[in-house]
Order: C-alpha cells, then sequence, then structure tokens
C-alpha cells in the first residue's frame, strides 16, 4: 500500500505501467483514420483524379488524448486509490471482533453491521484473519460461538448471518470461549458495544485488553436503546414508564399503543425532562381501547425492550354483577345493580349474569349485592374462586342482616341490623370518619353528607381493627375486608343503593369502588392450570413479532410472568435464547406475554475502558476510487467507440437529438400533470360545498359555450317551475366537468351530446360507472330530432357520439318508456315526452326494482329538453319550440317535472302508482 | 406495385403525347399514327364507287352484288415498324446515391416499359434487344415484356450486344452510358450501318453528376474496376464534373453524327418528362 497522505494506492506496482503511456501515445499518433468506403459506378470517371494538396491524414489531437485518458483511468483504476485512507489496524496477529448482540445492539444494528464490514475489509487489505466473537446466546442448542481465525473473506460471509437477538448478551461467559484460542500476542481486538454496561462489562473490558491492543466501539449516549417498563394501572389511567440510559439532555420520543391487528390505539410524545433519566407517561383511555392495547412501542426504536406486550392480566379487571335472586326487583331504578352499574362503570367493564354465568369466565371482581342466601354449591364456588384470586365484593341489606351464617364474610356479623337515626332512635345517622393510613381508601376525602342510617355491625375480635379499611364517625367498622389465599373478601356493611345509606348516591362511592377494584389480583379463573406454555409469536432482535422458530422452549407455567422485577425471576421464566420475549400459550385468548423489559436492571452507558482506545460508530471517510475509474473509463471507451464510428459516416447524429426530445416530453408531461392536480386539490372542497348544500339539478358541460349555457339557462327554467308547483326547491344548476369533478353531489345529470366532445378518460369513465351504480341518474339528449328512431344504429353525428362518449360506461338494457311507466305519472299524467322537438322516442332502462330503487340509470332520448326549458332572466323562452305552440313548452316542463320527481322520490312514486289497486283490495 | 401497373401508370398520364402524334400522322406516311388514310395494308377502311383507273383486281364483288353499283374495297394503309429496347442490366445500374431516390436500374426498366406501354397503344411491333421475342403489338406482348423485366437478370456488358436488325427498326437505348465513348461509338455505328435508327437515354443518378462527397474516401467500382482512394473528395470535385460533362457530350456528338436521338435522364427528375423527351425524338424523326 503507498500511502501518500490524502490518496492511498493499495496496488502501487501497476503505477508502474505509466511508463508505458508514450509508447501508446506514439502509436495512436501514426495510425490514420480508415477513410469511408463508397460504391460508386461513374469511378471510371475519377480514375487519375488527384486533390492538389495531400494533407496527411491523422487522427485528430483531441481523439488522442481521449484515448490517454481512458488508459490513463484505467490504469490508475487498477491501482485501487483511497481517498482518505484509514489507519492501520494495531498490530499484526488475527484482528478479533467482539460483537454484542443482544437486545441492545439492535438499535442502529445497521451502523454496526457497516463497522464490522468495513474493518473486515481493512483486515483483508492488511491480510490478516479474523475472529468473531457475538456476544449473545445463539439461538440454536449451542452456546455462544467463537470462530476460528478465519480469512476475512470467510468472515465477511458469517459476519453478513450474525443478528441481534432479543435476550440480554452474556459477556463473560463469550469470553471463556474466547480464551481458549491461540491467538498470538499482537493480536488486535475490537469491541462492537451495544452501549450498555452490566455487571460484567467492566471485568469484560479489562480481560478484552489482555488478549491484544482493543479498540471499544459505541453509539452517542443519546442513540442508545430505551427501555419501556411494565405499565401499572391505576385504574383510571395506564402508567408507562420509558427508561433512558443517558441523562442529559431533554428529549421527546413517540409512544404508541398498538392494538393486535396493529392499528395505533394512542399515540403520545413523551418528553424526557433533562437531566431524568426516566419519563411517565399516563395514557387515559375508554375500556373498550383500553382493553384492545396489546402492544405498547416506542416509535423509531427497533430493540426487543422497546416493545412491551400486554396480556389478559393486565387487560382491565372484567367485572362480575350478580344480579339473579333477590338483586332483581320490580323497581330497577332503586336496586343495588343499578346503582353499582353505574358506580362501576366508568373504570372497568361490568358483567351481569348468575353466579355460575359469571363464573364461567375470567372475571377480576364479583360484586354481590343483598341477594340472600346462596346455596352450597355456589358458596363452595365462590370460595375455591376466592382462593385462586378473585375478589368478592359483598354489600349488606336486610336480607343478610337476617341470615348472618354466611361463611362467605370478611367477619362474623352479628345479627341482626343497627338502625341509627329513625324515629325509635337516639341517635342521628352516622357518617364517616377519615380513612386510616395503609388502608387502600387513604388519601380519599370524605363526603360531610354522606349518612348511614342503617347497617349490620361485626362481631368485635382480635383482627377486627385489621380487617376494617373504613369506619364511621362512632368507630363501627363500615367496610371490612380479608384476604384469603390470593383474594379477598369485602364487605360493606351498608346497602348499595339508598335504602340504608346515601353513601351510593355520593362520588365517593365511585371512587371507593376504584380502590377495591385496583386491589384485585387481576383476572383470575379459579382453574389456573400448571401446564407449560407453548411459543406462539416471539419477538425477532428488532422486537417484531415473528413465528417462532423451533429452539424456543414452553413456558414452564402460566400466571407466574407477572413477577414483578424487583424479585428474582425463577431461571425458567427469563427471558434468554431458549423462552424469547413474545406470546406464550395455546391461543390467543389465553396466551400469557413474556417481556425482555421485566427483567432488565437499570440501564446504564457502557463506561470508557482504561487503556483501550474508544471510536464511534460514524462512517468511516474512506473512498475506493475504483469502480469510479474504472467506470469513467468505460463510460469513455463508449463515447470512444460513437465518435469513431461518427467520424466513419456510420452513424447519424439524429439519434441523440431524438433521446433528448424524448425526455424533454417526459419531464413536461409530469410538470403539467404536478400542476394540474394541485389545482385540482384547491378546487375541490369549496365545490363540494356549493353542490351539497342545496338539492341542485346539474348538467355536463360539453365544452361547447353556446350548447352548455342553453343547458345552463334550461336547468334554471326548469329550476323556476319546480319551485313554483313542487316542493323541490333546488338551487342554480350547476355545470359539471365529468374528467374533474365529484358527480356524487347530484341526483340527475343531464347530459347534451355533441358530436365533438372528447370521450371520458378512464378516470372519468370511472366515476361515471360509479355514479350510476350508486343511484345516479343521466339524461342523454341527443338534441337531434331524427336520432332515437335509430338509436342501436350508426347513423346520425350525434347518435356516433353518443356511442363514443358511452362505450366504456355501463349502460343497461334500455326499452321505450312503458305506458305505465312511473316517469309518466310521477306528477303529471304525460303520454307524450316533447322538448324542443316533438315526436322522439324516449328510452329509458328497462324497469329494474333490483338496482338503485327502482329508478332507471339512464335515460335517452332527443328532443333537446333544455332548448325548450331554456328562459331569460325574466322568464322569456329563449328559443322556439318545433313545430310550435306554447303548450309544447308546457309539456316540455312537465317533462322535467316528472324526471325531476323521479329521480329525487324512486320507488315512493312507484308505490303511489299502485294506490288504486291497494285502495281497491282495502275496500274489499 | 408490379412495375406494368406503374409503367402503365406513367404512360397513361400523355394524353397530350397521342395528340401530338395524331398531327404527326396526318403528314407521315409511316408509322401507326398516320394510318387513318387509304393505303396499303391488311386493315379494312372502307368500301367507295369504283372510279376510272381503279385496278379491277380492287372491287369487292360481294358488296358490289348487293346493289347495282360497283365498289371498290379500300384497305388502311398500315406500316408499322419494330422498335428494339436495350436497357442496361449491367451492375452499375442497380445503384443509388440515397435511399431516397430509385435505382437507375430501376427508372431504367420503368422508362423501357412505359416506352413500350405507348408504342404497342401506338400500334408499334415493340421488343426488347436480345430477349428472343418477337416484335409484336399485342397486348400479351406487353406482360412478356415486364416479365422479362421483374426477372431481373443481370449481365456484366454495359453496352447492347450488335445483333442484325431488320432495316428501318428503330433501336432505343437506355444505359447510363458511363463506358469509354469509343465503345459506345463502336456499337452504335454498327447499328447505323444497317440502317438503324437509335435513341440513346441516359440515366444517371445525381450523385454521379455531382460528385456531392467530402472527406477522405475510397470509391469502388460496381463492376469490378479499379478502386481509387480521395484524401479531399471535395477538391476534385471540379474536374470531375468536367469529366463528366465530356462523357456527355461525347454521346450527344455520336448521336448528332448517326442522326440518332439523345436525351439524358437524373434519377430524381420526374421520368415523364424523360419519357415524353424520349417518345417526342422518336415521334419526330419520323417525321423526317
Amino acid at each position: 500500500m503507498l500511502d501518500l497522505g490524502l490518496l492511498a494506492f493499495t496496488q502501487p506496482w501497476l503505477l508502474a505501467t505509466l511508463i508505458g503511456l508514450p509508447l501508446i501515445w506514439f502509436l495512436l499518433r501514426v495510425t490514420p483514420p480508415s477513410p469511408k468506403t463508397l460504391s460508386f459506378p461513374a469511378v471510371q470517371l475519377l480514375l487519375g483524379l488527384e486533390p492538389p494538396e495531400e494533407t496527411p491524414a491523422r487522427t485528430p489531437l483531441w481523439l488522442i488524448l481521449l484515448r490517454m485518458l481512458i488508459i490513463l483511468l484505467i490504469i490508475l483504476g487498477l491501482a485501487q486509490p483511497l481517498i482518505n485512507p484509514t489507519a492501520v489496524l494495531p498490530g499484526n496477529g488475527p484482528v478479533v471482533l467482539v460483537i454484542d448482540n443482544g437486545w441492545a445492539s439492535a438499535k442502529n444494528w445497521d451502523s454496526k453491521m457497516n463497522a464490522m464490514v468495513e474493518l473486515i475489509g481493512r483486515a483483508e487489505r492488511e491480510e490478516r484473519q479474523v475472529v468473531l466473537l457475538p456476544t449473545a446466546e445463539t439461538s440454536s442448542k449451542r452456546r455462544t460461538i467463537v470462530t476460528a481465525p478465519l480469512p476475512a473473506s470467510e468472515a465477511l460471509e458469517l459476519a453478513q448471518g450474525i443478528q441481534p437477538h432479543p435476550w440480554p448478551i452474556d459477556r463473560m461467559n463469550a469470553l471463556e470461549t474466547l480464551q481458549n484460542l491461540d491467538l498470538g500476542s499482537s493480536a488486535h481486538v475490537v469491541w462492537l458495544s451495544d452501549g450498555v454496561a452490566d455487571a460484567q462489562s467492566d471485568a469484560f473490558g479489562q480481560s478484552l485488553r489482555r488478549v491484544g491492543s482493543l479498540t471499544v466501539l459505541r453509539d452517542q449516549t443519546g442513540a442508545l436503546a430505551k427501555i419501556v417498563r411494565p405499565p401499572e394501572d391505576d385504574g383510571l389511567e395506564l402508567v408507562v414508564t420509558v427508561e433512558r440510559a443517558a441523562s442529559n439532555a431533554a428529549e421527546t420520543v413517540v409512544f404508541s399503543a398498538l392494538a393486535e391487528d396493529g392499528t395505533v390505539v394512542a399515540r403520545e410524545p413523551v418528553t424526557f425532562e433533562a437531566d431524568a433519566r426516566l419519563a411517565e407517561l399516563r395514557l387515559q383511555l375508554p375500556t373498550e381501547l383500553r382493553n384492545r392495547v396489546a402492544q405498547l412501542t416506542l416509535e423509531n426504536e427497533t430493540t426487543a425492550a422497546s416493545r412491551y406486550l400486554l396480556d389478559e392480566s393486565s387487560r382491565r379487571r372484567p367485572i362480575g354483577l350478580v344480579t339473579t335472586g333477590g338483586a332483581q326487583q320490580s323497581q330497577p331504578l332503586l336496586s343495588e345493580v343499578y346503582y353499582l352499574e353505574r358506580a362501576l362503570e366508568p373504570y372497568s367493564e361490568v358483567r351481569q349474569g348468575s353466579i355460575d354465568e359469571l363464573l364461567a369466565r375470567e372475571l377480576a371482581v364479583l360484586a354481590l349485592p343483598d341477594i340472600g342466601n346462596l346455596t352450597p354449591e355456589e358458596q363452595e364456588r365462590l370460595s375455591q374462586w376466592v382462593e385462586t384470586g378473585g375478589l368478592l365484593l359483598r354489600f349488606a341489606g336486610p336480607k343478610m342482616a337476617a341470615d348472618s351464617d354466611d361463611t362467605l364474610l370478611p367477619v362474623r356479623l352479628r345479627g341482626g341490623d343497627r338502625i341509627l337515626g329513625g324515629a325509635l332512635t337516639w341517635d342521628s345517622p352516622a357518617s364517616l370518619s377519615s380513612f386510616a393510613e395503609g388502608t387502600p381508601f387513604a388519601g380519599l376525602e370524605i363526603a360531610g353528607d354522606v349518612k348511614v342510617e342503617r347497617q349490620v355491625l361485626a362481631e368485635p375480635s382480635l383482627e377486627l381493627g385489621d380487617k376494617t379499611w373504613a369506619r364511621l364517625s362512632d368507630g363501627t367498622p363500615l367496610i371490612t375486608a380479608d384476604q384469603r389465599d390470593a383474594g379477598w373478601v369485602i364487605l360493606f356493611h351498608t346497602t348499595a343503593n339508598t335504602d340504608w345509606s346515601n353513601l351510593a348516591l355520593s362520588g365517593l362511592f365511585v371512587e371507593m369502588l376504584r380502590r377495591v377494584v385496583a386491589v384485585s389480583q387481576g383476572v383470575s379463573d379459579g382453574n389456573a392450570d400448571r401446564i407449560p406454555l407453548p411459543p406462539l409469536e416471539v419477538m425477532n432482535g428488532f422486537g417484531r413479532l415473528v413465528a417462532p422458530s423451533a429452539d424456543v422452549m414452553p413456558l414452564p407455567a402460566a400466571g407466574q410472568t407477572e413477577t414483578p422485577a424487583e424479585e428474582n425471576p425463577s431461571p425458567g421464566l427469563v427471558v434468554s435464547a431458549s423462552h424469547p420475549p413474545g406470546f406464550y400459550g395455546e391461543d390467543i385468548k389465553q396466551r400469557v406475554a413474556h417481556n425482555l423489559a421485566d427483567q432488565l436492571p437499570e440501564l446504564e452507558p457502557l463506561g470508557p475502558v482504561i487503556g483501550a482506545s474508544a471510536a464511534s460508530y460514524s462512517k468511516s471517510e474512506e473512498i475506493d476510487l475504483k469502480p469510479w475509474l474504472l467506470m469513467a473509463a468505460l463510460l469513455l471507451a463508449l463515447a470512444d467507440l460513437l465518435l469513431s464510428l461518427f467520424m466513419r459516416g456510420l452513424v447519424r447524429p439524429q439519434l441523440p437529438s431524438a433521446a433528448t426530445i424524448l425526455i424533454g416530453l417526459g419531464v413536461s408531461a409530469a410538470a403539467l400533470n404536478a400542476g394540474d392536480a394541485h389545482a385540482q386539490s384547491l378546487i375541490d372542497e369549496g365545490r363540494a360545498l356549493e353542490a351539497t348544500l342545496e338539492t341542485r339539478l346539474a348538467f355536463v358541460m360539453t365544452g361547447t359555450e353556446r350548447i352548455d349555457a342553453i343547458s345552463e339557462a334550461g336547468l334554471q327554467g326548469l329550476t323556476r317551475i319546480l319551485r313554483r308547483r313542487t316542493s323541490v326547491e333546488a338551487g342554480a344548476p350547476l355545470g359539471v366537468n365529468i374528467e374533474r369533478d365529484e358527480l356524487a353531489f347530484f341526483p340527475l345529470l343531464y347530459w347534451p351530446i355533441t358530436a365533438d366532445q372528447r370521450t371520458p378518460s378512464a378516470e372519468a369513465t370511472r366515476k361515471l360507472n360509479d355514479y350510476l351504480n350508486t343511484g345516479g341518474t343521466i339524461l342523454f339528449d341527443l338534441r337531434d330530432p331524427s336520432a332515437t328512431a335509430r338509436i342501436q344504429g350508426q347513423q346520425s353525428q350525434t347518435n356516433l357520439a353518443l356511442q363514443r362518449l358511452t362505450a366504456n360506461i355501463d349502460i343497461p338494457t334500455l326499452e321505450p318508456v312503458p305506458t305505465e311507466h312511473v316517469l309518466r305519472k310521477s306528477f303529471y299524467l304525460m303520454q307524450e315526452f316533447p322538448g324542443r322537438y316533438a315526436g322522439g322516442n324516449l328510452w329509458i332502462e328497462s324497469s329494474n326494482t333490483q338496482t338503485n330503487d327502482g329508478v332507471a340509470r339512464v335515460i335517452v332520448g332527443s328532443n333537446d329538453w333544455a332548448g325548450a326549458w331554456a328562459t331569460t332572466e325574466l322568464g322569456r323562452p329563449i328559443l322556439p319550440v318545433v313545430p310550435g305552440k306554447e303548450a309544447q313548452r308546457e309539456m316540455a316542463y312537465r317533462f322535467g317535472v316528472n324526471l325531476v320527481m323521479y329521480a329525487l322520490t324512486g320507488n315512493y312514486k312507484a308505490d303511489q302508482v299502485h294506490i288504486p289497486f291497494i285502495l281497491e283490495r282495502l275496500g274489499q | 406495385m408490379p412495375i406494368q401497373q406503374r409503367a402503365e401508370q406513367i404512360a397513361s398520364a400523355l394524353p397530350p403525347l397521342l395528340v401530338e402524334a395524331e398531327h404527326v400522322a396526318s403528314t407521315v406516311a409511316q408509322g401507326v399514327h398516320g394510318r387513318r388514310r387509304v393505303g396499303q395494308g391488311e386493315t379494312f377502311w372502307q368500301f367507295r364507287r369504283y372510279e376510272s383507273g381503279d385496278s379491277p383486281q380492287s372491287i369487292d364483288w360481294r358488296q358490289s352484288a348487293k346493289s347495282d353499283r360497283v365498289f371498290v374495297r379500300e384497305m388502311e394503309w398500315e406500316a408499322a415498324q419494330s422498335v428494339w429496347i436495350w436497357r442496361d442490366t449491367s451492375p452499375s445500374m442497380a445503384w443509388t446515391s440515397s435511399p431516397d431516390l430509385p435505382e437507375k436500374r430501376r427508372r431504367a426498366d420503368i422508362l423501357a416499359l412505359a416506352l413500350s406501354v405507348l408504342l404497342i397503344r401506338g400500334g408499334e411491333f415493340v421488343t426488347f434487344l436480345g430477349s428472343g421475342i418477337r416484335p409484336s403489338n399485342g397486348k400479351t406482348t406487353l406482360e412478356r415484356l415486364a416479365k422479362i423485366i421483374d426477372h431481373g437478370d443481370q449481365d456484366n456488358a454495359g453496352l447492347p450486344p450488335v445483333m442484325p436488325l431488320p432495316r428501318f427498326a428503330q433501336v432505343v437505348m437506355i444505359s447510363d452510358f458511363l463506358s469509354p465513348i469509343e465503345e459506345i461509338e463502336e456499337v452504335a455505328r454498327s447499328y447505323a450501318a444497317r440502317g438503324v435508327k437509335g435513341h440513346l437515354l441516359q440515366v444517371v443518378d445525381p450523385a454521379e453528376e455531382l460528385l456531392p462527397y467530402d472527406g477522405r474516401t475510397r470509391f469502388e467500382g460496381l463492376e469490378g474496376e479499379q478502386s481509387w482512394l480521395l484524401s479531399r473528395v471535395e477538391s476534385v470535385r471540379k474536374p470531375y464534373q468536367q469529366r463528366f460533362k465530356a462523357q456527355r457530350e461525347g454521346l450527344q456528338s455520336i448521336a448528332q453524327r448517326l442522326s440518332w436521338g439523345y436525351s439524358s435522364h437524373r434519377s430524381d427528375h420526374s421520368p415523364n418528362t424523360a419519357l415524353l423527351a424520349l417518345y417526342l425524338a422518336m415521334t419526330q424523326d419520323r417525321g423526317r
């Protein structure tokens, strides 16, 4: 390698061939260009003719220079010059690449990959061997692999196969395998770190130092991976904590909650304050949306820890409300069920039903109003459910007071109830005393106006004080709770309705219930099985859910993945190569989320390793000029070839100009299109408002000014008549450009056909078809009295134009308007449909009640109705009617009225036709 | 388009030629265009009353027997001659300087056939020299001639073979006449010695007349001539054009000396002009 500072040549010996250039120069000079050859019959006459002076034929100088340049470029290119060559790797033994490919490395993986490839490229140039050491476990059974010293090209193939894994790295383990290798004394170690420190990272760095000279590559602290910590549900909001490694500058990341199918349920920015490592997001979602959330992710983060998976256990807790038995009352608005439902609904999902029905599904809380005696089976079932984690919320009442033998109570009750403040008592109704610290209600504000008139009393006992969560002002327990195994039994010593107290009317009741629900353990289906859960979907290194590979082992048991992070999780449940994060379970309903973030320690950036040089993953400035030089040489050689051909007259110079024209056309067409689209978006909104705020008649603009003016005047005249005679109060008619405008706003389109209209484009045709298929009606007017007699024929100009314009439009089967057709009766009774001309046939879609509400989509005629309808501003007719008589114009107006009625009312008018028959039948 | 059609198309555009020919015919005792009068021939012309001095052999007895008078049958005077057309089929004719122009050979073929059409329409006996077909004025002759042309045979002789032709036959030679003047004169003389009238029609390409090339160019002949390399063609354009003119003047002087016709045609001009000129030359010749 020849190093010239800014420029270096990898194959400098090739530069020696530059000596040969002058020789080539000489050779190129002596060869004259070959003459063009022409056959010529009159060559006899040319024989002997000589030009007066013979200038020596030589290759032009510029051509020689061009060819010299080509050769120069090839030689320089083969010598492989490098701009800004990177320094030589230290040492001369093998190059050891230690690659952190755990979860945190997925962030900026590409730059790590580039660095790896570049390092291997440098090793290849220096002809050094390469050792690859990924620090994360591989997904297969084998432990971390280290390669033997490999030639660089082989190492490159292997390196390109290295992928980040969604589990943590195990650096010391990797180190052991490295130390088994004999690397000589002058190895160079490059540690492509993920920038995240762990307990072993310092020791690991020192050990690498002992292997050889060490370079540590790491990302900028701000660019390290972030973690979405397990969310907490405080009943109202979902609190998500996001953690970052660095704590220097303020930073905002975008957080989104995704549903099962990947749709975004919520998307909020999360802002890290400067110097804060944690950022908190409170996500307030309606229950339905809240329960759809399946993943919490950070946008632009591609690590397994930036995506937190939610399963059934973190759903908002469903609450069962027992509505059978005594709870069902004749006055539903006074029933306990009603009050409970209203109080629970804001924060939880409430299900109603009998105990059996409710327990058949997963349930967090079962609210049991005072329904009287439970059967032994029900008691048995309930207590079993409570022991496996359920929360049973009971309310006292007359029935409970009458029968205190119930075992499903937190405390033993005295028989009977206590009445405060009745007609026969001295006491006044008691209010609540403030909530004691340590109870779930701590911190709630007491509503002063809450009065309890009646309650059930607990038998005094030693543990009564511990079990009491709320007391009345006189110290008697109002709410008691008892934990049984994993579950709770909680009793409100008063009713859930207003019979015994007005607690149920206060906002405090809602808050108290919310706290109670928050106590529950989440869903418990009462029969937690202990079978291993097979993997359903697991994350890959970039945090995307993929189908699990065969190496993924089932999770040992369900229900235990919620183990909080601070406790030491059992080894089987740690995220590892055999248990990558993801969903586990038999099916989607019962799956369990296995999250990496649960077990990750606090995120800390990797500190500098003493005695090692540090660098970042920024791309090196080295540029290899070889391909560019060779490409330039190739292009010049092609140019030279073209020039030689041109000089011999074999290529004509027109070709490039044709190409230029083509390119120019393409560019200008693109520019035109862009301009058009821009203008269109500006028009649309105003026009849509204009078209929809009033019912409007519309006509298709033909592009012929005179005809468009008549169409507009005609529809204006018809609108005036409609306003005067019918309840149709339409706005001023609008002209429609079928290429550009939206048609959907108009119930009826009047389309005068002219021979010189432009054929609709594919887009316009599609719009017209949509319009016809979704309720539109088009009246085609041929404006030519002779046309419709041969409507399927070939004869008249307008007929041809109609065929051309509607070539791709789905025109249904047409027939002359039947004698009993609605169009003849929708307002006036009509036999003929004259316009400016009389007599022509009117063709209409053959009646088909299936489509478009029975209204014909297409009506074709030739009588130039707009011409007959057209009036000036003062209401004077513009055009004469043929054959004459104003009576014909009146009939034309009547046709217009009938048509608009028909288009607007659809089969309503068709039904009117049947009225005589209906009346006749009713009369019988 | 088949060559016959094309030739007929060109020929049909020449009615004024026939008018002119008719005018000539009234004064010329020979040839087809002068035959609308009594004379020796085979075609019936008219009956007329016998007058003293008429040969008794000329009395048509059948006609005379139909009435009391004696009628004489008169025949139309007819003295058609044969025209022998020769067109150059050497490789040098199969050449054109630009794809927009027809080959000289093609132009020569069209002219030959168009001339045949005109002549046959006028009743002349026509054939191609060396084709082996007897001169005839039948419609089929035209087709046979067209077939010969379509066959497209080529030979290397730049000049017609000297063949014994009947006296007073006419020979039309269509060629680029780029052979040495002496050789052309020798052939023409040997025909003229037999009393054959002739016409020379020189068909040339514009490039042959103008030499519009420049630069370093090697010229190669089409008939195996020596090739010639010119470093700058533009510098020899003038002398070449003089040589070409000399060739043309040589041809003209041959025609003058033998009182033959000579005309020249460039393939970028309309063939009709050339045909008219040629035909005029032939008909005027008759008038002499």
